[in-house]
Order: C-alpha cells, then sequence, then structure tokens
C-alpha cells in the first residue's frame, strides 16, 4: 500500500514530463517539418576518436536538417556496451547507437533494436556498395537492422628503425617467424631484464579483448575459438592441438624467450613510444599514430593466413518517423566523401566498396596491408550469437592467469589441461544458451 | 588527566615527539592530495619527468581550460551537489521523526520497526541494488536527479543516531511539561526536539551529504547520458578511456576537489561535535 | 493528550519512513533473495524458478571464488591495518588535545574519507604508476627495484588495500577518539596510582574499555571493506590495451554478470552470498568480543 503509494508520487512528474514531452512532439509535427530547425540528434559511441566523424557527418546533413545538432557521448566500449544493457531494456537509450553485429544480436532477438526503414535495408542490400558478408551480417533473420558503420581489421604494426636495428629487413611471414623476430628485437638492460618488448601479445586487461587476440593467433595455426555446425549450433573447438601450439608461443615468449611480460607497456600506447617492436591491432591505430607520435617510423603487414574483422554497425531503438533522422545519418555516414574522411582522419575502415581510397592509401602507405591483400586471405569475424562476450570474457580471465604460470613452460599436459577445462567452461554456457552442437 | 597541574618538563617533550610524529603522520596523509593538485599545474613534460617532483616547475592553467573545454564538469558538480543537498534533506527529515518517536515512545511495535531498522543497516547497499535498479527503471527514472535519490532516502544509521541522542540528552519531563499545557505533539516536535537535536542533525547532515556525494556504484548504473553523470561516475569514464593525460585528469580531480575540501574544513567542527555528542558508546 | 492523539501522531510520522523502507529496503531485498532462485536475462519476459541452480554453479565458478578471494583480502587486509591504527592514532591526538594543532590533525585525517573517491584513487594511481610513480622513485632511493605496483596480481590488491585503509582510516579514528573522550576519567587516575605509564594505561584501560566501539567500527570498516568496488575500477581497471592487472571484486563481478552477462538471477544469488558473509561476519565479531569482554 505504502509502497504504491510511494511509487505514484515518484512517478508524477515524470508522467507530466512525458505529456509535455509529447504535446511538444504534436506541436513539432504540426508545424512541419520545414519549422524543424533545432532538431538534435544523439549517438551513444564506444569510441571516443569518432567523435568528431559523427559531427562532421551531422555537418554534411544540414542541407536537409538545417538546425541539426549532433551530440555524441562517447565513452570507454565496456562501459558502453554496460549502458546499453541498462538503457535498452527501459527504451532511454540514444537515437543512433553503434555497436558491432555480436553483441547487437541479443538486443535484436529481444525486439529491443529496431529493423531499418525500407530504404536503408535496399541502401544496405545494394550490391555495388557493399560485400555480402557486410550484407549478412546487418541482417537477422533476413531482415536488416544496421547500417554499417567500419569493420575493424586486424594487421601487423611494426617499428621499421626497430628492424632496421636487429638487421631484420622484411615483416616475418609465419607464426614461428614471430617468435624469432621477436627475441631479436626485444631490448634489454644490464640485468637481461626486457625494456622493450620484441612482440606486444596481450596478456593482461580485463575483458573479451585478449580472448580475441588469442583467436587471431589461433587462427593463424589453422584454429578457431568456437566454429558453427550445420545444424547452425556451435561447437568448442580450441583444444586442440592448434590451441595447444598457440597457447605455447605465448607461454614460451613470457616464460622461455622473456621477449614480454604482463606488466610490461603494451599495444598502441606502447608502440608509439617505442617500448615495443610489434604488435598486432587494427587500422585506428593507423590514425592514432599519426595524432600522438606523428615522427613514429612504422609499417604494417599481413597475418600469415589471414584475420579477424569485426564489423560495427549503426543501429537505432526506434522506428518510423522517430527514427527518420537517424537512418538518414547513418546512410550519410556511409557517402564517398565521408568514408573516405573516416579512413584518412579516423582510421577505422569503412566498408563502401564503391569508393576509391587510392588517394589517402598513397599518402598513408601503411593501410595497404588492410585494404589489399590476396585472393585467398582468410577473415573470421566474432560469432553472433548472445553470450560470446561471456565466452571470451571467461576465457580471458584463464589465459590471463595461463600467461602469468611459469609452470606452463615446456608442460603440453598443463596447456592441455588449462585448454580443456577452459572449453568445458564455454560448452557449459554455450550449452545454457541452448545453442551447443551435440558432438 | 592531568589537567590543572603543571605539566613536568619530560611531559612536554614528550608531548612535543607525539606532535612531531602526528603532523609527519598528518602530512603523509594529505600528501596524495597535494599531488594530485599540483600534477594538475604541470606541463606535460613536467609531468614526464623522472624522478616527480612534489611542486611544478612551471605552474600552467592549460589542464585547468581543457578539462573545462572538454568535459561538462561544472554540469557534473551540479548533479552531484544537487543530488546530495537532496539526500541530506530526506535523510535528516526521516531520520528525526523517525528517530524521535521510535526513542520517545514505548510499544512492542516499534521495538519491532526499530529492529528491522538495524536489521536492514547490516545489509549492504550493494546487495539489493539491482532489484532497486529495476524498480528505478519502471518508474522510468533512469538518468534523473529523482532516480538517484531512490537508493539513498533514508540512513538507517541516521534513525539509530538520532535515537540515541533523543534518549540521552532529552528528558520525559520536558515533553509532558509540554503535553499539560497543551501543546500538540507536531508543536512538540518542531519546537521542542528538532531545536534540541541541532548538534547532532548537523553531524547527520554532513555525513549524509558526503555519503551521497562520494557515491559511485549506484550513480554508475542509474545514469547514462553525459549530461546526468555525478562527478564521481563522469571522471571515472573519462579516466578510463578519453586519456591517459595525467596533467588533464588531475586538473578535472582537482576542480572536484578543492571545493569538498573547503566545504569539509567549513563544516569540520560541526561535523565531529556532532559525533562527539551523539553517545555512540551505547 | 488523548492515546489516540498520540497514536496518530505516531502514525503520522513513521508511516512516510516506512513506506520508503518497504519500497527502497525491503522490498529489494526480498527480490534479491527471489531472483537468486530464478534465472533471467534482463531482456525476457519469464524468469524461469532454478531453485538452488545458480548457487550450485557458484560454488565452482572461478571468476566468482577469485572474486570472493580478493575481496576477503581486501577487507580483511583494511580492518587489520585501520583498527590498530586508528586507535593508537586517536589516542595520541586525544593525549594532544590541548594542542593548536589537534583540529589540524583531526581534519587532515579525516580528509581522505570525504573527498570524492575517483579522484582521490587518481591520486593513487599515480603514486603506484610503475615508470612515473612516486612510490618507485621513493623506493629507488633506498636501492629497491621499481615494482610494476598495479601489474602484479599480488602487489594490486595491495594497493587497493593502502587505498581503502587511507579512506577508512579518518572515520575510525575519529569514532575512537570520541569513545577515548567518553571514558570515565576515574579509571586512569587509578591506574596512574597503581604504577602505571601512559602505555600501560593505553593497553590495559583504553583498549578494553573502547570494545564497543572497536565493535561498531570493525563491523561498519568491514561491511565497507567486502562492498569495495569505486576503488578496483578506478586503481585496477583496464583501459582498452593498456597494460593493467584487473583486480575482481564482488561487487564488479556482480555487475559484470548482471549487466554484460545478463544473468540477473545468478547475479542475485552472489548478491545474497555477500549477504550472508557480512551477516556471518557480524555475528562473529559480535560473538568475539562479548566472549573477550568476559574472559
Amino acid at each position: 500500500m505504502g509502497n504504491n503509494d510511494t511509487s505514484r508520487l515518484g512517478a508524477g512528474p515524470l508522467g507530466r514530463r512525458t505529456v509535455l514531452a509529447l504535446a511538444a512532439t504534436a506541436f513539432g509535427m504540426a508545424l512541419g517539418s520545414a519549422a524543424a530547425q533545432a532538431q538534435t540528434l544523439t549517438v551513444w559511441s564506444g569510441y571516443p576518436e569518432m567523435v568528431p566523424f559523427y559531427q562532421r557527418v551531422g555537418e554534411s546533413l544540414k542541407g536537409k536538417y538545417p538546425g541539426l545538432q549532433v551530440k555524441v557521448e562517447a565513452i570507454p566500449l565496456r562501459e558502453h556496451e554496460k549502458r546499453l544493457a541498462l538503457a535498452l531494456p527501459s527504451n532511454s537509450a540514444a537515437d543512433v547507437i553503434e555497436l558491432a553485429n555480436s553483441t547487437a544480436q541479443r538486443y535484436i532477438e529481444a525486439g529491443l533494436i529496431k529493423t531499418a526503414p525500407a530504404d536503408a535495408a535496399a541502401f544496405v542490400n545494394n550490391a555495388a556498395y557493399f560485400d555480402p558478408f557486410i550484407q549478412k551480417t546487418a541482417a537477422v533473420g533476413g531482415k536488416v537492422y544496421g547500417v554499417p558503420l567500419f569493420r575493424g581489421q586486424g594487421a601487423l604494426f611494426y617499428n621499421t628503425d626497430k628492424f632496421a636495428k636487429a638487421g631484420l629487413a622484411e615483416p616475418p611471414k609465419t607464426l614461428a617467424d614471430y617468435t624469432e623476430y621477436a627475441k631479436k628485437l626485444t631490448e634489454r638492460n644490464a640485468q637481461g631484464v626486457a625494456t622493450v618488448s620484441g612482440w606486444s601479445m596481450r596478456l593482461s586487461g580485463g575483458g573479451a579483448g585478449i580472448a580475441e587476440k588469442f583467436w587471431i593467433n589461433l587462427f593463424q595455426n589453422g584454429g578457431n575459438l568456437i566454429e558453427e555446425q550445420a545444424d547452425g549450433k556451435w561447437a568448442t573447438t580450441y583444444a586442440s592441438e592448434a590451441g595447444r601450439k598457440t597457447l605455447r608461443q605465448y607461454i614460451d615468449n613470457v616464460h622461455v624467450h622473456k621477449v614480454v611480460t604482463p606488466e610490461m607497456p603494451a599495444d598502441a600506447d606502447a608502440f608509439q613510444r617505442e617500448q615495443t617492436a610489434m604488435f598486432i591491432r587494427e587500422s585506428w591505430v593507423i590514425g592514432d599514430i599519426a595524432q600522438k607520435a606523428p615522427n613514429l617510423k612504422f609499417s604494417t603487414a599481413l597475418l600469415p593466413r589471414g584475420t579477424i574483422v569485426a564489423p560495427v554497425f549503426f543501429y537505432s531503438p526506434n522506428e518510423g518517423d522517430k527514427a527518420r533522422l537517424a537512418w538518414d545519418f547513418a546512410i550519410a555516414a556511409n557517402s564517398p566523401e565521408n568514408a573516405v574522411w573516416l579512413l584518412d582522419n579516423v582510421g577505422w575502415l569503412p566498408n563502401r566498396k564503391d569508393v576509391d581510397y587510392s588517394a589517402v592509401v598513397a599518402k598513408k602507405p601503411a593501410f595497404k596491408a588492410f585494404v589489399n591483400y590476396p585472393k585467398d586471405y582468410a577473415f573470421f569475424t566474432l560469432p553472433a550469437i548472445a553470450p560470446v562476450e561471456e565466452v571470451l570474457t571467461r576465457l580471458a580471465a584463464r589465459l590471463t592467469k595461463a600467461f602469468g604460470d611459469a609452470s606452463l613452460a615446456g608442460n603440453d599436459a598443463g596447456i592441455d589441461a588449462v585448454l580443456k577445462e577452459a572449453a568445458a567452461e564455454t560448452d557449459t554456457i554455450l550449452r545454457r544458451a541452448g545453442l551447443l552442437a551435440s558432438k | 588527566m592531568s589537567e590543572g597541574l603543571r605539566p613536568t618538563r619530560r611531559q612536554i617533550i614528550v608531548g612535543r615527539l607525539i606532535d612531531a610524529g602526528l603532523i609527519l603522520f598528518c602530512l603523509a596523509m594529505l600528501l596524495p592530495l597535494v599531488l594530485l593538485v599540483s600534477n594538475a599545474f604541470k606541463t606535460p613534460p613536467d609531468i614526464l619527468r623522472w624522478p616527480p617532483a612534489i611542486l611544478p616547475r612551471d605552474p600552467t592553467l592549460d589542464n585547468m581550460r581543457a578539462v573545462l573545454a572538454d568535459t561538462p564538469l561544472l554540469r557534473w558538480m551540479w548533479n552531484s551537489v544537487l543530488f546530495a543537498l537532496l539526500s541530506t534533506a530526506a535523510i535528516l527529515t526521516t531520520s528525526a521523526v523517525t528517530g524521535y518517536v521510535l526513542a520517545k515512545f514505548r510499544s512492542r511495535v516499534l521495538n519491532v520497526v526499530f529492529a528491522i531498522i538495524l536489521a536492514t543497516a547490516i545489509v549492504p547497499f550493494e546487495v539489493y541494488m539491482i532489484p532497486l535498479f529495476f524498480n528505478v527503471q519502471k518508474l522510468g527514472l533512469l538518468n534523473s536527479t529523482a532516480g538517484l535519490l531512490v537508493g539513498y532516502l533514508v540512513m538507517s544509521f541516521g534513525i539509530f543516531l538520532i535515537r540515541q541522542n533523543v534518549i540521552a540528552s532529552i528528558p520525559d519531563e520536558l515533553l509532558e511539561a509540554a503535553r499539560v499545557d497543551g501543546a500538540g505533539e507536531w508543536w512538540i516536535f518542531w519546537r521542542i526536539v528538532v531545536p534540541l537535536l541541532r548538534g547532532p542533525l548537523g553531524a547527520l547532515g554532513v555525513l549524509a551529504f558526503f555519503q551521497a556525494w562520494t557515491a559511485f556504484a549506484w550513480p554508475l548504473i542509474v545514469t547514462t547520458t553525459k549530461e546526468s553523470y555525478t562527478v564521481e561516475v563522469g571522471l571515472a569514464l573519462f579516466q578510463t578511456g578519453f586519456t591517459v593525460d595525467l596533467g588533464r585528469l588531475s586538473a578535472a580531480a582537482t576542480v572536484v576537489l578543492v571545493p569538498t575540501i573547503i566545504v569539509f574544513s567549513l563544516l569540520r567542527r560541526n561535523f565531529v561535535q556532532g559525533v562527539a555528542t551523539s553517545g555512540l558508546k551505547d | 493528550m488523548t492515546a489516540r492523539g498520540r497514536w496518530s501522531f505516531i502514525l503520522a510520522a513513521l508511516l512516510p519512513t516506512l513506506a520508503i523502507y518497504a519500497w527502497v529496503r525491503l522490498y529489494p531485498i526480498g527480490d534479491v533473495l527471489y531472483l537468486s532462485l530464478h534465472e533471467w536475462n534482463i531482456i525476457a519476459k519469464v524468469r524461469p524458478f532454478v531453485g538452488l541452480e545458480n548457487f550450485v554453479e557458484l560454488s565452482t565458478d572461478p571468476l566468482f571464488l577469485e572474486a570472493l578471494r580478493n575481496t576477503a583480502i581486501i577487507a580483511f587486509g583494511v580492518l587489520l591495518v585501520t583498527i590498530p591504527l586508528a586507535m593508537v592514532l586517536a589516542a595520541l591526538i586525544h593525549a594532544r588535545t590541548a594542542s593548536r594543532l589537534s583540529g589540524f590533525y583531526e581534519t587532515a585525517i579525516f580528509l581522505p574519507h570525504v573527498v570524492s573517491l575517483v579522484p582521490a584513487a587518481m591520486a593513487w594511481k599515480w603514486i603506484f604508476d610503475a615508470r612515473l610513480g612516486p612510490l618507485n622513485a621513493i623506493l629507488s632511493v633506498f636501492g629497491v627495484q621499481p615494482k610494476a605496483w598495479l601489474f602484479d596480481p599480488v602487489l594490486s590488491i595491495l594497493c587497493i588495500v593502502v587505498l581503502c585503509a587511507w579512506q577508512a582510516l579518518g572515520f575510525a579514528v575519529l569514532i575512537f577518539l570520541v569513545g577515548i573522550k567518553n571514558l570515565p576519567v576515574s579509571l586512569y587516575e587509578a591506574a596512574k596510582l597503581d604504577g602505571a605509564g601512559p602505555v600501560q594505561s593505553f593497553f590495559y584501560v583504553t583498549v578494553p574499555l573502547l570494545k564497543p566501539i572497536t565493535l561498531y567500527v570493525s563491523v561498519v570498516t568491514l561491511v565497507a571493506g567486502f562492498n569495495v568496488y569505486g576503488q578496483a575500477f578506478v586503481l585496477a581497471s583496464d583501459a582498452q590495451g593498456a597494460p593493467g592487472n584487473l583486480v575482481r571484486v564482488l561487487v564488479l563481478d556482480m555487475l559484470e554478470n548482471a549487466f554484460r552477462n545478463y544473468r540477473v538471477g545468478y547475479a542475485a544469488a552472489e548478491a545474497v552470498v555477500l549477504l550472508v558473509v557480512v551477516l556471518v561476519l557480524t555475528a562473529i565479531q559480535f560473538g568475539a568480543l562479548r566472549e573477550r569482554g568476559r574472559a
């Protein structure tokens, strides 16, 4: 009783606000779109470096929406994904949200992300604009939900000065080369402790990233973390020969060759400060280096077998007129000018294939390893299944522990045990979601 | 212990030694904050200098300017202040009324009520935070001060504190005398009880204010838009995602810290006295 | 005033508070218990009953067990540092009550308790920084090799303990100070007559007499320790790509399960475990202090 009273009290002012908002909307519509002067579009992003791009896309829409205000709220990716979990079910998310299709899957299944209108769907399905792979990932159950934004694609970044100093002219070709190179590239102090890592591997930090990077290496060895089966369900496939080889290389590099340790500065940050000689990362690093370390001498190279492609899409929690501006925005982001600007200034890879990027690639040859690749170069992507995050996060926690475990050096039985236990956990998660393929 | 007697030479020396030790310790306690404020005024090369210096070499306001331009820091502070003030008001009101009733009216029902209130005090907020979140979500109060407040309307310790104070410092005879004079219960409460509770209410107010001001986990899930962040959430997200630029982070932190320190220094006496008279020994 | 008048006052005075309690405390606590026996993914309309399955799974979940262990180490670490230190500091400050500096002491020690958590944690993050931090700089003066404080799984927990103790200390000192001020002077005079010096009277008079206060402060400190989250979030979180050892604590694991893995029932089961731990610890502390008092 008291309970209900209080809740009604709490809801009172809000109810009034909603009514006012509705009235205002109705009034706005009555005046017609000509008077829609000060429209605001809110974009939620998990990539702070995308902010200037969105502002630019907003500018390019000024012809159609003269008073358009684009409000971008960018926070770290993990927190971005969390706020979507909090906000989407209560219908309080932004007009446009930016999300990997694998993460969006769950919300699409629950009807919290709405289908794209006919024109946006036609745009996405235009074979002249996008690859079938992108078109497939934009849709669920044959319906288009997302408009492509960019794709994350991995390649090797290496410091050419450090390579020259170590007498290495060419980038490594096989994963075994990577270790040999790393041994030569590691710089050590008088006590023999590594001060510059030969190959910065993702060893620490919470979250799915560690498992994702592990998958990239595993893929070079011909393996995958999980694979879709004929019945549309999934099998855990990393407790295998390829898995052992991959984990062993990590452990050997940390504990035997000591070319990298968990506490060394890592990733793009370390690469820019010349604290690591090479690492595998997506193309945005090129834009980041241009900003933070413009004098760094570096190049990029294809990975031995192939790489990860993680497409990110625009989605909208709204439909109908309310979402009109959002979809116009998403389509405008894919205009040839904006696509070229994105590649040139941010460094994430746009997906439009009918656009000429050669000027940017000529100016920044590091993009070659991302846009020019041989026919047999293989790609994989994160599976679009609801529990993908949990699978990766839990595997990542086990991997972090294994990377720090010196007793696994030269201990294949131990490595197998780690993988087997982790795979059993992955199976459990898949089974709970009804996604585990029967063996 | 030996007040009134003239301190011996030895006592004076021991006192000086204790002072020296305490001063050193207090400076160590303050050092992290001093370093933070100092970093806010360092230039980028100054921050990277090794070994690190306590004071900036050539102080700059660039970090401060950049932070105020890049983030709605002042908006976040306003959100926090509003949230903390409203929370304080709610906690003071509920604690004063409830604490008084539980202290001065005897009945088995009231004992049960008091027991329930004490029992929930032991349950950490984090335990029931998630259901409370869904509660706020259902009411459509996410991203609002009202939503933030839901978690901070009552404080079991506050009720306890006021109850103990009423028992210790307000004699029954005083209330009875007023009743005999024909005063109503609400009149007695407002005109006699509340004025006598000024000290403990002041202390509780400071406690409640800072409790809300430093809240973190709750605002982190209740607010998802930039405009609605409290200063703690805004800063935390700013520091994990946007920049590893220590100068700017420190500048943002300083903007938040300095008013806190000033406010607390002004209220300290009030606070300490309040707690001191609170009869915590029961 | 009639009895009925009095009761109508009691009702009018208490009902709002009770309603709030029911709404923001009792109902959510009940809901946690309910959810912990169910499975719910935030989005779905149905919440199937799963009995104790969530708890069974928790008992073998390595991430949860790690979180529980880390949280326990942090909570007890903070308790062990804070209580003795706070008691000594309170006694020393009390001894210098007459000093003009006593206000400064109180402010300096209490300030960390009220400054915003995130800025304070940022300050400590810099102090612990492996490459630029003052801590390694000071240690290197003594010939100690620089340590990667925030990356080592053991050291990073230690760092969180230091940060939490730094924050918790002020509150404990203040409460102890109040307690000491309220102790009867006659007992100290008696101790003095028996030939006890200040150190002896601290151990034989102050410490035993402060028992109820110690109980209260320990419970508060320990419970706060078990709820540690913000400190770990700032100090040992993982910015994308930057190295860092994520110190998994209970609240973090709980929020991750609820809002990243979409398993609200499972997270609720974790919350229930947290509740049980806190209740048991509180009960043990009450028991222990009562026992010692009798002996």
